[in-house]
């Protein structure tokens, strides 16, 4: 029984034709999951629900693509009726009341959720190690982190336990743990997909976005969940296209820019060798391909690190014992409440950057720091905009290094934020990226390329992965054997 | 007199008048079962944004305007963190940097002495839970949790209990006539805090303040300022100084009482929202908000002067707005306004009280309103008929002709007629009329009576005194 196997066509078919049913996806779906338990993938299973379901489907017609097809949704996002903690003690008891608008629209595609995977807590970390639940592992590698924040997303679709997870990206957390894991990984352009009902970390920056082991299913899981949403005013009016438009055609006479800094001494020299290649692929294809300069791009980091943590801590300060989630109990007071139901529900990392982000916005810090990162984010915006008036793309590696060991120290906290050095320009600019594997190092471990689009621009962005996913042709798969 | 001037500002709270909340599709009412008013957005839930409710902006708009306010043309919205059980998310959605008004004025009159009261801002924002407390426990109740609130605050300009008074009587009308809010200081929707303090020179800057926190109603302001005037001037008197400070009205002591000492400055940690994009105000917004205002209590109080109603008159009417309202509506028309004014303030009144009634929940049109005040002008319905028929006239459609005649109401208003009848009442009463030349009043009384009796009381009784005093002499 290997139906997740087949292409997403292919599973269509044998449900029109009734050769399977929904109900013999689930059930592979988790035995799959339950097989690779060591992994660590999810921190909520949603299978009695799940098979409910999928019985429920078998009398309705197969009206889309995605109909009955299994789906894992990162722990930030609100689950009704279903467990969502964002992998924090502090919400380890908490049954939301309201679905996030994303899981509305799988849901009325049909979709079928098996459960809440795995993170960094409060989507504050780059190797999902901050989880109060423990960290996910690499399929390729036990011993390696799955990255972060969406590790438990990355680890399932790269151990083809389901063909779809839903992850979240405010600093690279979509983009660097598909990396990370060798699968495709899009963080769309802010205000694409809606927001509401995601446990906010950094509102300005937050993204959803699909994680699949395909381009092709990328860009259908992209259509499901894009489109304005009249509960986020942030979320964008512009139409929803069809973002597999543009897969399979040819990229004869594409001008793609890769800015020096992406390729720099920060970055281990065997990706930088494989971008090279890839580079040269895409030159013998009729590309055009510019090394430019540009700036900001090194500032990333700070200004990320001053808006994140800002607006993080103002974010979390509705986690107080109140109305919902772990509350301490007997307090001498309401401080006393809030001090203790913080002190035992929120892990260190999450601490740290609530301190460092109400300070940050402190008196006149405010001007100081908050004020002036989000001037300098707009001159980094405007830097992007005049790349892409003359490119169609910017590409670059993912990451600095491949996946290291799960048992690294993380006593320096600056580390979690310099893995994500070359993804996080994205999201300060608001742009769509999109990663995708493009080959292996030593160990074999997978290499991650970073595509950036203009705005709006996902089904361009798409047709280059899939062009590169063509020519490559990897396999993929840790288990071997596609 | 006191040796020292004070100095006064007043911010006000008001809750505005709008179907839903600022951020949330919950319903904006007051007096429902608590928490019956409340979604996932109002409880500060995981997960949950903003939507920026447009009747909001379009009031603040109108209450800019009516209080002569320069508008901001392009705003956001600022988070104001703070840690307080009644506030859901542990920051309230405010305007800080970018309030919707700013540089206004209010214009009191203070016997006779106009005087500009200034207005430095005047901002959006949520309102909070509410909060009661219990022994050992806090209720909260999120139905007030996201009610939008505008806070209008003003320059320290004020010297008086009687000016802060005075202001916040004109801003509730203004308010009030507008439709921004109800202002009704016993629910809670219009909230006043007053700042108050004393310097002994204009030239000396100013004393240190005290914040008089939620003060329940105007004349309890008046009084805490004054109170506070008299303490604090007490305590320079004796040479002592104090901290800066919150304190609360009691109106059980009548008197102020310490909330808290104010420690460093408040650290509120703003920031932008970065879930409520930039709010444009374009001159079209603001030119469609200025066609639903309606005439202001000051205009109004003006044309029906002009127009002949008496000061009291006048007073009354602009104290009650519905019928205020329908007076509006005769003003293009040619009419006795001191009659209708009457007619309006008394007898109807009376009734709309007695019934618990607002005037257009009565069929008295404007069209039968003319009818009725002509007919009381031309005295063919004396004030004793209108008691007799008012209950038709507001609660049926007929027309008031029609109503008299049901009732037999023909009066004579012919004057000639009349004098006839009173000719033949005088020679058939000599006595009486002897009795009334050598100064016995009570005889024209006798008189009227027979006047009265002979036309079965179809004459108006001021026109019969009149011809009957005229026969007699």
């Amino acid at each position: 029984m290997k139906y997740l196997e087949k292409s997403i066509k292919e599973i269509n078919d044998l449900l029109k034709k009734g050769t399977i049913k929904p109900i013999d996806l689930v059930e592979e779906a988790f035995e799959r999951i339950e097989a690779d338990k060591d992994l660590n993938a999810y921190i909520t299973l949603n299978k009695e629900e799940a098979l409910k379901q999928a019985k429920e489907l078998e009398t309705k017609e197969v009206n889309n693509l995605l109909f009955g097809i299994p789906i894992a949704i990162k722990d930030n996002i609100l689950t009704k009726d279903l467990r969502t903690t964002a992998a924090s003690h502090i919400l380890d008891n908490f049954i939301p009341i309201y679905d996030a608008t994303v899981v509305e629209k799988i849901k009325a595609h049909n979709m079928i959720i098996v459960g809440k995977t795995n993170m960094d807590e409060f989507a504050m970390g780059s190797s999902s190690r901050t989880s109060y639940f423990g960290a996910p592992k690499n399929p390729w590698n036990n011993n390696k982190i799955s990255g972060g924040s969406s590790g438990g997303s990355a680890t399932t679709i790269a151990a083809r336990h389901v063909p779809f997870a839903l992850g979240s990206d405010t600093g690279g957390s979509i983009r660097q743990p598909a990396s990370y894991t060798g699968i495709v990984g899009m963080k769309p352009t802010y205000g694409r997909v809606s927001r509401y009902g995601v446990i906010a970390f950094a509102s300005s920056l937050d993204q959803l976005g699909p994680m699949t082991q395909n381009v092709l299913n990328n860009a259908l899981l992209l259509n499901v969940i894009s489109g304005h949403d009249p509960r986020d005013m942030t979320s964008s009016h512009r139409e929803v296209e069809d973002y597999t438009r543009l897969i399979g055609k040819d990229i004869k006479g594409k001008k793609i820019a890769v800015p020096k800094f992406l390729m720099s001494d920060i970055v281990d020299s065997e990706i930088i060798k494989t971008i090279e290649g890839v580079i040269e692929v895409l030159k013998e294809n009729g590309a055009t391909v510019d090394y430019i300069d540009m700036k900001y791009l090194d500032n990333a980091v700070t200004l990320y690190q001053i808006i994140a943590m800002g607006e993080a801590s103002s974010n979390l300060a509705r986690f107080d014992g109140i109305r919902y989630g772990l509350s301490h109990k007997d307090p001498k007071s309401h401080e006393d409440l809030y001090l203790e139901t913080r002190r035992e529900g929120f892990g260190k990392e999450v601490k740290r950057r609530i301190m460092v982000g109400s300070y940050l916005l402190s008196g006149d810090n405010a001007k100081t720091y908050y004020n002036k990162a989000l001037s300098i984010r707009d001159d980094m915006a405007k830097e992007f905009d005049k790349v892409f008036k003359k490119y169609d793309y910017v590409i670059g590696p993912t990451t600095t290094t491949t996946a290291y060991n799960l048992d690294d120290p993380m006593d320096d906290p600056s580390k979690s934020f310099m893995d994500d050095v070359l993804v996080i320009p994205v999201n300060m600019a608001g742009l769509p990226g999109l990663g995708i594997p493009v080959g292996f190092d030593k160990n074999h471990m997978p290499i991650g390329m970073h595509i950036i689009g203009n705005k709006f621009e996902e089904a361009e962005m798409y047709r280059l992965g899939s062009f590169i996913e063509d020519k490559l042709n990897l396999d993929l798969n840790p288990k071997g054997g596609e | 007199m006191s040796k020292y001037i004070p100095t006064i500002g007043i911010e006000v709270h008001v809750e505005l008048k709008t179907n839903t909340k600022i951020f949330s599709p919950s319903i904006n009412g007051y007096g429902q079962m608590a928490n019956s008013l409340t979604n996932e957005i109002d409880l500060g839930y995981p997960g949950t944004l903003p939507t920026l409710n447009e009747e909001v902006i379009n009031l603040g708009i109108k209450a800019a305007t009516i209080l002569n306010c320069k508008i901001r043309k392009q705003m956001f919205f600022d988070r104001k963190n703070y840690f307080y059980p009644d506030n859901p998310k542990n920051y309230q959605i405010t305007q800080n940097r970018t309030p919707i008004g700013y540089d206004g004025y209010v214009e009191i009159d203070d016997n006779g002495v106009k005087k500009k009261i200034y207005i430095e801002e005047m901002h959006i924002e949520e309102d909070t839970c509410k909060s009661t407390h219990r022994k050992d426990k806090t209720l909260l109740d999120f139905n007030r949790a996201g009610v939008p609130l505008i806070e209008i605050v003003t320059k320290p300009c004020m010297t008086t209990s009687t000016e802060a008074k005075l202001y916040l009587e004109k801003l509730k009308e203004l308010l009030f006539y507008a439709d921004v809010s109800d202002c009704k200081m016993e629910e809670g929707s219009m909230r006043a805090d007053a700042n108050v303090s004393i310097r002994k020179n204009e030239s000396d800057p100013f004393g240190t303040k005290a914040e008089i926190k939620n003060i329940g109603s105007i004349s309890n302001v008046g009084l805490s300022i004054e109170k506070e005037i008299e303490r604090q001037a007490k305590l320079y008197d004796e040479g002592k100084t104090f901290k800066e400070q919150t304190r609360r009205f009691d109106s059980k002591l009548n008197d102020t009482v310490l909330m808290r000492v104010k420690e460093t400055g408040n650290d509120y940690r703003y920031f932008p929202e970065p879930d409520i994009p930039f709010v444009v105000i374009t001159d079209e917004m603001i030119e469609n908000v200025k066609k639903t205002i309606p005439m202001l209590p000051d205009e109004r109080r003006e044309t029906y002067k002009k127009l002949g109603v008496s000061d009291i008159n006048t007073t009354k009417l602009v104290q009650n707005r519905s019928l205020s309202d329908y007076f509006n509506e005769l003003l293009a028309e040619k009419t006795n306004f001191q009659i209708a004014s009457n007619l309006l303030l008394g007898d109807i009144s009376a009734y709309l009280n007695m019934h618990e009634k607002l005037i257009a929940d009565t069929t008295l049109t404007k069209e039968r309103f003319l009818d009725l005040i002509k007919l009381m002008e031309d005295k063919t319905l004396t004030s004793k008929n209108l008691k007799d028929i008012l209950d038709d006239v507001l609660e049926s459609k007929k027309s008031i002709t029609e109503i008299m005649k049901d009732k037999g109401i023909e009066n004579i208003t012919d004057d000639k007629e009349i004098r006839e009848v009173i000719k033949k009442i005088i020679t058939e009463n000599p006595d009486s009329v002897n009795d009334y030349k050598n100064g016995h009043d009570r005889a024209i009384k006798f008189l009227m009576g027979q006047v009265m009796k002979e036309t079965k009381g179809k004459v108006n009784p001021q026109v019969a005194m009149e011809i009957l005093t005229d026969e007699l002499h």
